[in-house]
């Protein structure tokens, strides 16, 4: 039991530094030995850090472009990994071959003729760059064709006597059994996208289409002393939608395992 | 068979999907979930020339620019400056190169010095010349000090803005408790540093010196002790008479007294900062840049002297130049605003009062606020003064791999006390193949 509450601790603690961080005065962010507890917490760290930008713009796009990133994803997930799950068709293995090396390449290889791309095609100045190179995702793919595989025949088969399209297959048998691994997709998916800096930072020239983790990496003195109050601050506010999607994802991921046909 | 018709069709669309996005060449606009309200920053209302102005400075200093920014614009009706941060030094340089190769790059930009040189190369820095005898300005206006990274090819292609240099910062209260003055010299120093370390059982409570992590400092000592980081010729390293050795071998012998705390890589200039402010440390190498955050948290006596000097003082300077791109459509809406931050009180002279930089015109040094600033505060003069002594010695093409060979060579002297001299050696091997490709 005690060890298994050090190495809690040992997660949670940067988490509780970073609030805690968050609530101090500049003064208390430079003392040595550091100051665990605030003695006045310092709400307007908030106000200074969200009044530094646009702010309501960068959390709007964040929003718009990780929700669109897992629309699309699922929609192309879903019905591919059960194509290379129930089919066998000329060139699957390729086919699905070519998924797995895309999952291996990583982004930095591709960003720049993606960049040139995208800028050839008018869209740099609006949100796509950020969203289109990702309605996919190989991962996803993978992972969702090992589950589907997992799914007795047997309930497909029925299904497919009462002559349900493929399409209702899909709908009504696949995803809600799926739901565990599906979730699970999607919530990685979120929070990657969420905290992207990088490819945000490649893609995107104007304040108007970035998102939440450029506004704050805006916080960082380039030279001098970093205001690392107002920086965790603004670090609180990206964490929170993370842990609000998590609490959400992972009842419905329980809910999953309960309802699902395969326990 | 149709079942698996449509079976290929998914799957295929799947894989090529990524690329399909990426050459539709759909509007963007039509079905985009892109915000509808652009701020006014993106679009150009009539008659007003939009320049894009892309730099590196965040936190205070980002709000400083910002600030000038809109002074700019307050105060001309027809251009409207779009002030952009791309992140980091080294971040906005790579946006800059993938921008250009796209033809999206903006108008003008903020280049760390020492990459000028690799623009400069590409041909893709407009000169500048002709238009500042349109304003009826010169590149004499500028301290001399400053200007090593902005003349290349007979070209004058980047202005000094936000600049910066290393300087020694002092907790004098601890000296005076001492009864010892401010070092000028390197032995000076190392008697200093060494008769501040407070040792209680063997362990170091208080060190004498620290430096952040960085090629900046080494440097500076390689040159204080009459040695060039390239020769002259730029195609060698140019410190082979054992200054790089010296230098290096002062470092490690107060390092082993305690008398140097060397700190680690990651976040070095915060932990060395912070230390200094909390009497961890009596002397510090730092730029000039933390001058303001620590005078305000600093309970004691703090002032700032030149770097100490060997053979000689000299200290490499720091900080970004300005810069106008030859795409730029609106080079002289762009100029408009250049020269306004380097002649208007409300331009430059304005953002240096507020954020600490140096003064990068004569015409700011010799302006009253300065002048007041300085009385008030003369430890940003002696940054000022200190520019007398200013070497440009690590500019070339190269430098951005040589900076990473050069930092293997700092951390395996520093941190695994290799040998100094077959380390610098292999430095210099590597450095001269660098150079001469």
């Amino acid at each position: 039991m005690f060890w298994k509450a050090v190495v809690l601790m040992g997660f949670i603690f940067p988490f509780l530094w970073m609030i805690s961080t968050s609530l101090q005065t500049f003064e208390e962010t430079m003392t040595f030995p550091p100051t665990w507890v605030p003695s006045s917490p310092q709400w307007s760290n908030f106000v200074e850090a969200m009044s530094s930008g646009p702010f309501l713009t960068y959390f709007k796009n964040s929003v718009i472009v990780t929700t669109s990133i897992i629309v699309l994803q699922l929609a192309v997930m879903i019905p591919a990994a059960y194509a290379f799950a129930q089919y066998r068709f000329f060139g699957n293995k390729i086919l699905f071959g070519m998924v797995l090396l895309a999952f291996m390449i990583p982004g930095q290889v591709t960003f720049i003729p993606v960049y040139l791309m995208l800028a050839d095609a008018g869209m740099i100045k609006s949100l796509w760059p950020q969203i289109l190179p990702f309605m996919s995702n190989a991962f996803g793919i993978f992972l969702l064709r090992q589950y589907f595989m997992q799914i007795p025949q047997e309930i497909i088969e029925s299904a497919r006597l009462d002559n349900a399209s493929e399409f209702k297959i899909i709908w009504k048998i696949m995803i809600p059994m799926s739901m565990p691994a599906i979730s699970t997709v999607a919530l990685f998916s979120f929070v990657s996208h969420w905290n992207d800096y990088f490819w945000p930072l490649v893609m995107t020239d104007s304040e108007a289409v970035r998102p939440l983790t450029m506004g704050i990496a805006m916080l960082r003195e380039t030279e001098g002393i970093s205001n690392w109050h107002i920086i965790m601050a603004g670090n609180v506010v990206l964490v929170v939608p993370i842990l609000i999607v998590y609490l959400f994802a992972s009842r419905q991921i329980v809910k999953a395992f309960v309802y699902s046909g395969i326990k | 068979m149709n079942k698996k018709l449509s079976a290929i069709v998914l799957a295929a669309t799947t894989v090529v999907s990524g690329v399909l996005a990426g050459c539709s060449g759909s509007d963007p606009q039509a079905s985009s979930p892109a915000p509808s309200n652009q701020p006014p920053a993106a679009s150009s209302p009539a008659g007003k020339t939009t320049v894009q102005f892309w730099h590196s400075l965040g936190g205070k200093n980002g709000e400083y620019i910002s600030a000038m920014i809109k002074r700019f614009n307050d105060a001309h009706e027809n251009i409207e400056v779009v002030g952009t941060f791309q992140g980091s030094y080294d971040e906005t340089v790579t946006k800059l190169q993938q921008s250009i190769a796209a033809k999206t790059a903006p108008d003008i930009t903020m280049l760390e010095r020492a990459y000028v040189q690799m623009f400069a190369e590409a041909e893709v820095l407009e000169d500048l010349t002709p238009f500042m005898a349109k304003s009826n300005t010169s590149k004499d206006d500028f301290p001399e000090g400053l200007m090593g990274h902005s003349v290349f090819h007979d070209k004058l292609v980047s202005l000094p803005l936000n600049r910066s240099t290393p300087i020694m910062h002092i907790n004098k209260t601890m000296l005076d408790e001492k009864g010892l003055a401010i070092p000028t010299t390197w032995d000076e120093l190392k008697k200093v540093s060494e008769a501040l370390v407070v040792k209680e059982n063997g362990e170091v409570k208080r060190y004498g010196l620290s430096m952040p992590y960085d090629t900046w400092y080494p440097i500076a000592m390689i040159s204080q002790a009459g040695g060039k980081f390239f020769n002259d010729e730029g195609t060698s390293i140019g410190f082979d008479k054992g200054e790089g050795v010296k230098a290096f071998q002062y470092l490690k012998d107060l390092q082993s007294t305690g008398a140097l705390y060397y700190p680690p890589a990651q976040d070095s200039g915060n932990i060395v900062n912070q230390m200094f402010t909390s009497e961890k440390i009596g002397i510090m190498f730092q730029s000039t840049g933390v001058m303001g955050t620590v005078k305000s948290n600093a309970k004691f006596d703090y002032v700032t002297a030149f770097l100490p000097k060997d053979a000689a003082f000299a200290t490499p300077t720091g900080g970004a130049n300005i810069a106008m791109l030859t795409d730029s459509s609106k080079k002289d809406a762009a100029w408009e605003f250049i020269n306004w931050v380097n002649t208007d009180p409300k331009g430059g002279q304005q953002f240096i009062l507020d954020s600490g930089y140096l003064p990068f015109t004569k015409k700011m040094v010799e302006s009253e606020p300065i002048k007041e600033l300085w009385a008030k505060d003369p430890n940003r003069k002696v940054a000022y003064d200190q520019l007398q002594y200013a070497v440009d010695t690590n500019k070339d093409v190269a430098w951005p791999q040589i900076m990473q060979e050069f930092f293997k060579a700092i951390q395996a002297i520093m941190y695994d006390n290799q040998k100094i001299e077959p380390t610098l050696d292999t430095f210099k091997k590597e450095a001269d193949r660098l150079l001469s490709e």
